[in-house]
Order: structure tokens, then C-alpha cells, then sequence
């Protein structure tokens, strides 16, 4: 009876132990929210189509990441030692998934529309002067160097390359930096349009471009080789995203080496964004998330996005002043000067459409748009270069 | 004769010995690569032009073995125990408790070097050229392998006592540093021949006090309270982001240069792919002209040929006929880039598409 009565009292008291295990007993209202906003992403994704390949394991991730549970050791946390989520996140802490998913952006980027037409190159520096501009405002409001740089870097419109600057440059904002660049990604069709209508004419949206030239092979194959050797030589701080996008690009321009390319840009590539969404999400745990610095993120790379895409628009502008009659480019490609590929480019062919139905600029607007993603690349090696 | 080429086997079998017992990770990565290069030049070279690429790559791979990571050691600190120093007993120490004269060596590179398999001496002899490496290493203070300690991280020093009795362990040398004298100390690579680096300290080196590298790499005698075994010597850091912060509070340095190098960068692609773009139109546009010369040309011999023909009528009709086809060929065949533009698949109807032949038979129905 009285051994009995011992097992009892033992498996209450294991039971009450269970208990405090539970996600019921160490939830936190910060937690709720957080569950709250990664449900909201996954419902973006699914239900506005907003880059549901990012926002949905990021959504997960968010979830997963404010499952509230004891501090017991148990090895299961992103931010605990030895926990598979951390090992995990290791890609993103160490930098290292930012440089596979150029190598696969480089496996499946076709640069024929930037050869064709190599001042589109010009928009895509010029655009990144959202990242300056964010910098500048980022300083003002209060932020160290180091930090200003990796917010700053949202600009570049870049998920892999603000992760990759900002776990360098400033890692214990590199979650909240992470989720707000890949939301305004998400959002460039929300963000960008009605900057684009107001800073152009109607006579401008209506501007035909001329159909680009043939590009040949040999011109496809020399691209990568001497964008690499050009960029990595000024920038060598910005070679892990750069060495691997050209990489990438001759893996497919080569011809020869299909095989690698199509794994590069297919099943390596997803393999890559599912880990690196979902530790990313992981990553905004309430705690370190629901922040004042967090909200000044989001503010911040708000600016940052529109920043970049009037200089974009403006850069255009400037150019047509020095173009000849027929040679002009309708400043609505301008936007796509960001590197969000290939959204950016969609928006200019939408606004261009909206402007003239017979205008098509997608092709056109590709050109800015792949040089944005080696602008953003090289401007996170000088960041890097001047501040780590 | 017969010495020298002794000599020469004996000093080439400890380098070779050396450099094996201190063979690191990087090196086995290197060694690994070479086997991968070597083994896919077999597949592509020609018998003869193998031999001279694996000659050649072995030899390029033994200099770069040579030469790899050791070379980023740099002696950093000294300090002489002196016996009559009543402050020793506040100084660095050993694992026994002891007090003696320490070297420390600083890893100057971003990346992990193993020290093990090099050599420590005091010894000025060995700066002759013309002494065997068996001989040098008699006189040089190994540091042995088997110790994790060696492996020296990025920018991180280890700290050698100079106390002569290597049975203490690793950081122990097998000499001592004599105070009151000028102090040879010299650091070789695991052949015993290369010099890593080497300083000597001057007999007027006040009691009690060290020898540190600073920043520029000029050294200067330090009091046994500013020593720093095994830390960084005492000196500004460097900060580049508190450097960024007083001189450009506002960010339009840091706009004004990082647009600068963007715009750099991608002007050079541009201007590189205008140009590239423009020759290869040129080079197009050239053969175009040629081909429509070619024609041109052709077309002339055969109006010539015509002409000829009529004129003596000692041509039969078949030479004419050939000679219009060759020219027809030639013309239709270099002109084929250019498309008329005109389809010319024309449909004509056929018994296969025949709607009647679609059709089922019906049956005929006899009475």
C-alpha cells in the first residue's frame, strides 16, 4: 500500500515536471505574436503569392522558432549548442549559405540581355545608392557603423547578401535584418510602382526600346570570367558571393557542364533557401526580435527600397539627357536596378504595359536587373572591406 | 665528389624528413589537390607532355610546400631572465612554477599554422650558408609534433621558454638565453635551411626587462610590467569602425567612395562588353562584305565566261550550265544568314490527307 502510494506521488510529481516542460507554461504574449506574425507570412505566401518559396519556410521557420519551451539543456533551440537547428543555422551565422544560393542565382541568371546592351549595367550601380542612402540615414539615427552598414545593405533589394554582410558586420541584428529584407522583397510590387509613376512623364513611359542585338556564345562564356576578374579584383572583400555567381553562370554558359548547372540551379539552390528561410525565421525568436532596433530595421529598409528605386528611375533620366533620339531607355526599367530578380523586371513590364500595351520591357529590364545583383554583391565587398 | 654527393643525398633526405613529420592539414590538402591535377592530366595529355606537366607540377608543389604557413611566423616578444632580477619571481612562468627566459612567437596570418617540425636556436653559426642541415639542426631546438598546442590560431602567439631542458615539455628549448650579451635568437623552418625570422637582442638590455615588436616592426625594450606573453603587444588597436565613426559621423565618405567603386566595377564591364560587342560586330560585318565579294567576284567570272562563250562559240552548253550552278551554289550557300523572310513551305494537297480516306466505309448491304 505503501509502496502503492509512493508510485503515485511519483508519477504526480513527474507529471507537474512534464508540465513545466510544455509550451503552455513558458509561453510569453511576445511569443503569440511572433506565432502570430509567421502565420501571417505563410498566408502571404499562399494566398497573395508574395515569393512563396522564401515566405513560407521563413513563416514556418518564425513559428517554429517561438515555440516557447523550459531552459532545461535539451539541446533543441537555434541558439543552443548542439541542437540540430543550430548546426543548421551555422549556414547563416558562418556565412556560408549566402554564397550557394549565388552560385545557383549565377546557375540560372542569363546575362544575354546586360551583354546586349552593357550601359544597363550603369542603372544597376546607380541603384545602389539606396544602400547609401539608407547608411547615411541609419547613422542619423543612431546606429554604429558597423550596423548602419548591415541594415543598409536591405537596399540591395538581396536576401543572401544582406545575410552575408550582416552576419559579419552586425550578427546580433542579422535575424531581424534578414526577415525585413526578404519581406520587402516580397513587397517590391506594393513598394515600387507608384514611386516609378511619379517620377516619370507620360511621354517617358511611353519610350520603345529598340530590340536588343543577337549575343553570341563566346560573349556568354567571357561574361563570368571578366565580371570575375574586373569586380574581384577591385572588390576582393565581396569574392565568396561574386567568385560563386560568375561561377554559377559559366557552370551554365560553358555548355559542358549542364549537369552542374542544372543541380547548382535546381536541387542545390532549394536545398539551400529551405535551410537558410527556415533558420532564418528561426532566428527571430521573441526575445530577440520584438525590439525598438527591429521596428528602425524595417523603417530603415523601407527608405532603403525606395531610395533605390528612384535613383534607379532618376539614373535613367540622367542617361536619356545624353542619349540620342532612338536610343533612349523608358526610365520604368529603371526600378529594376534592385536586385530582386526577376520581380523587379516583372514590375517595369507591368507599369510599361500599364503605360502602353504594346510596350513590353521585361527583356529590357532584365539587364538592370542582373547587374543589381552583381551591384549589390560588390557594394557589400566594399562595405565588408572598409568595416570588418 | 663522392662527399658532395653524400652531402647532397643526406641534406635532401632530412628536408624531405622535416617536412614530412610537419606536414599539416593545409599541406595534405595541397598534396591532395596535386594528386587530383596529376591524375586528370593523365586523361588529357599527350603521353610525352605529361611526363614534362608532372615533372613541372611536382617540382611547383614541393617549392609552395616550402614556402606555406611557416613564413607567417614572426618572433614578437623576448625576455631575458636575468639571476640577480628581484623581480623574477613576479614573471611569466612555466608549467612547473619556474620562471625563465621566454620567446613568443606570433602567427601573423588570418589563418591557423602549425608551428611543430620548426626550429628554435640562439646559435649565430648557423647563419652559415655553407653548414649541411644535419648540422644546423644539431644545433637548433625542435619543437616537437604530438602537441595540440602548436597548431597556433589566426593572429595568435605561442610562448617558448628558453630554459634548456626540453624534457619539460613542447614550449621548452633546449638552450638557454644568456643575459649580459648580445642574444642571437632565430627561428628556421622544418628544413633547418630557411630562415623565418631572427632578431638580436643587445647586451645593454636593462635587467628584468623585455624585447617586444612593435606595430611597424621596429623593436624596443620594455619594463617586465608592459610584457604581454602570449597577448597582443602593447599598442593602439586599430579600429576601423570607431576610425569611420569620428571622421565620417554623417556617411558621405562612406557614399561618396563605396559609389565610387560600384560605379567603377560596373563601368569596366560596360566599357570592356562595348567594345567586345562593337568588334564582334565589326568581324561580323566584315565577313559579310566578303561573302557578298566572293559572290560579286563569281558573278563577274561567269558574265566574263558568258561573254566569252557567245562571242567564240567554243563553249559547249554543259560548261555554261556548270558553270551558273557553281556560281548559283555559291551565292545560295553564303547567303544563307540572310533570310528572305518569305515562307516557303507551301502546302499541297495529297492522297494522306484526304479526307475520304478518314472516312469509315460503310458496309454494302446485298439482298
Amino acid at each position: 500500500m505503501l509502496l502503492e502510494s509512493s508510485i503515485w506521488s511519483f508519477i504526480g510529481e513527474k507529471f507537474a515536471d512534464f508540465l513545466t516542460y510544455t509550451g503552455f507554461a513558458n509561453v510569453a504574449w511576445a511569443n503569440v505574436i511572433m506565432i502570430l506574425v509567421g502565420a501571417f507570412f505563410i498566408w502571404l505566401a499562399i494566398k497573395k503569392d508574395f515569393e512563396p518559396l522564401l515566405l513560407i519556410p521563413i513563416g514556418l521557420g518564425i513559428i517554429l522558432g517561438n515555440i516557447p519551451f523550459k531552459a532545461a539543456g535539451l539541446e533543441i533551440g537555434l541558439y543552443e549548442d548542439n541542437a540540430v537547428l543550430n548546426i543548421f543555422y551555422q549556414g547563416v551565422k558562418q556565412g556560408w549559405y549566402p554564397p550557394l544560393v549565388f552560385l545557383g542565382i549565377g546557375a540560372m541568371t542569363d546575362f544575354s540581355a546586360l551583354i546586349a546592351n552593357p550601359k544597363l549595367m550603369l542603372i544597376g550601380a546607380a541603384a545602389q545608392f539606396g544602400i547609401f542612402g539608407a547608411y547615411i540615414i541609419a547613422l542619423a539615427m543612431g546606429f554604429e557603423p558597423n550596423q548602419a552598414a548591415g541594415i543598409a545593405i536591405i537596399g540591395g533589394a538581396d536576401g543572401p547578401t544582406a545575410i552575408f554582410l550582416s552576419s559579419k558586420l552586425a550578427p546580433n541584428l542579422m535575424g531581424a535584418i534578414a526577415v525585413c529584407a526578404y519581406s520587402y522583397m516580397a513587397l517590391v510590387p506594393v513598394i515600387q510602382p507608384f514611386i516609378m509613376r511619379a517620377l516619370t512623364t507620360k511621354k517617358e513611359k511611353q519610350i520603345k526600346m529598340a530590340t536588343s542585338r543577337e549575343v553570341s556564345q563566346t560573349e556568354k562564356i567571357l561574361f563570368p570570367i571578366v565580371g570575375l576578374l574586373i569586380t574581384t579584383f577591385i572588390v576582393p572583400s565581396g569574392l565568396p558571393l561574386l567568385g560563386m555567381l560568375f561561377f554559377g553562370n559559366l557552370l551554365k554558359e560553358s555548355t559542358k557542364t549542364t549537369r552542374l548547372a542544372k543541380t547548382a540551379g535546381s536541387a542545390l539552390n532549394d536545398i539551400v533557401v529551405m535551410l537558410l528561410g527556415l533558420t532564418v525565421g528561426c532566428s527571430t525568436q521573441a526575445s530577440e526580435f520584438l525590439t525598438l532596433d527591429t521596428i528602425l530595421i524595417f523603417v530603415l529598409g523601407a527608405c532603403a527600397f525606395m531610395i533605390a528605386t528612384a535613383s534607379g528611375v532618376l539614373f535613367v533620366k540622367f542617361m536619356n539627357i545624353f542619349l540620342p533620339e532612338g536610343k533612349k531607355i523608358n526610365p520604368l526599367i529603371g526600378n529594376a536596378g534592385v536586385s530582386a530578380v526577376p520581380m523587379a523586371a516583372r514590375i517595369s513590364n507591368q507599369e510599361g504595359l500599364r503605360a502602353n500595351p504594346h510596350n513590353f520591357l521585361l527583356l529590357h529590364a532584365m539587364g538592370p536587373n542582373v547587374a543589381g545583383v552583381i551591384g549589390s554583391a560588390v557594394a557589400a565587398g566594399v562595405l565588408l572591406g572598409f568595416l570588418s | 665528389m663522392y662527399f658532395t654527393f653524400f652531402e647532397f643525398f643526406r641534406n635532401l633526405f632530412f628536408r624531405i624528413n622535416n617536412q614530412i613529420s610537419r606536414m599539416d592539414e593545409m599541406k595534405m590538402k595541397q598534396l591532395a589537390f596535386a594528386a587530383i591535377v596529376l591524375h586528370s592530366s593523365f586523361f588529357i595529355l599527350h603521353q610525352k607532355m605529361k611526363k614534362v606537366l608532372l615533372f613541372a607540377f611536382a617540382l611547383l608543389s614541393g617549392i609552395s610546400m616550402m614556402a606555406q604557413g611557416a613564413h607567417d611566423f614572426k618572433i614578437n616578444e623576448v625576455y631575458v631572465l636575468n639571476p640577480a632580477d628581484s623581480s623574477a619571481s613576479a614573471q611569466y612562468r612555466d608549467e612547473f612554477g619556474e620562471a625563465s627566459s621566454w620567446i613568443e612567437i606570433q602567427n601573423m596570418s588570418y589563418s591557423t599554422h602549425d608551428i611543430r617540425g620548426c626550429f628554435l636556436t640562439s646559435d649565430r653559426s648557423v647563419l652559415d650558408k655553407n653548414m649541411s642541415a644535419p648540422d644546423r639542426i644539431a644545433k637548433m631546438s625542435l619543437v616537437p609534433a604530438g602537441d595540440a598546442r602548436t597548431s597556433v590560431t589566426a593572429k595568435q602567439r605561442i610562448t617558448f621558454f628558453a630554459d634548456g631542458n626540453v624534457n619539460r615539455g613542447t614550449l621548452h628549448t633546449n638552450f638557454k638565453l644568456v643575459p649580459g650579451e648580445d642574444i642571437f635568437i632565430a627561428l628556421y623552418d622544418g628544413n633547418g635551411v630557411d630562415l623565418l625570422d631572427s632578431i638580436t637582442i643587445p647586451a645593454s638590455l636593462p635587467a628584468g626587462n623585455g624585447y617586444a615588436r612593435n606595430e611597424d616592426g621596429s623593436w624596443s625594450v620594455e619594463t617586465a610590467e608592459a610584457l604581454t606573453p602570449n597577448a597582443p603587444n602593447k599598442q593602439v588597436e586599430h579600429n576601423k569602425i570607431a576610425e569611420w565613426k569620428s571622421k565620417d559621423p554623417h556617411g558621405i565618405a562612406m557614399a561618396i567612395l563605396s559609389m565610387g567603386i560600384v560605379f567603377s566595377c560596373l563601368i569596366l564591364l560596360f566599357v570592356f562588353f562595348y567594345i567586345f560587342g562593337w568588334v564582334l560586330n565589326r568581324i561580323a560585318k566584315l565577313n559579310r562584305v566578303k561573302a557578298i565579294r566572293k559572290i560579286h567576284e563569281s558573278a563577274q567570272k561567269v558574265v566574263v565566261m558568258a561573254k566569252e562563250g557567245t562571242e567564240t562559240r567554243g563553249i559547249e552548253m554543259d560548261n555554261y550550265v556548270a558553270a551558273i550552278t557553281l556560281a548559283l551554289h555559291e551565292y545560295m550557300g553564303n547567303m544563307h544568314d540572310v533570310e528572305s523572310g518569305v515562307l516557303t513551305i507551301q502546302h499541297h494537297q495529297t492522297e494522306w490527307e484526304s479526307k475520304e480516306h478518314t472516312l469509315r466505309h460503310v458496309p454494302e448491304i446485298h439482298h
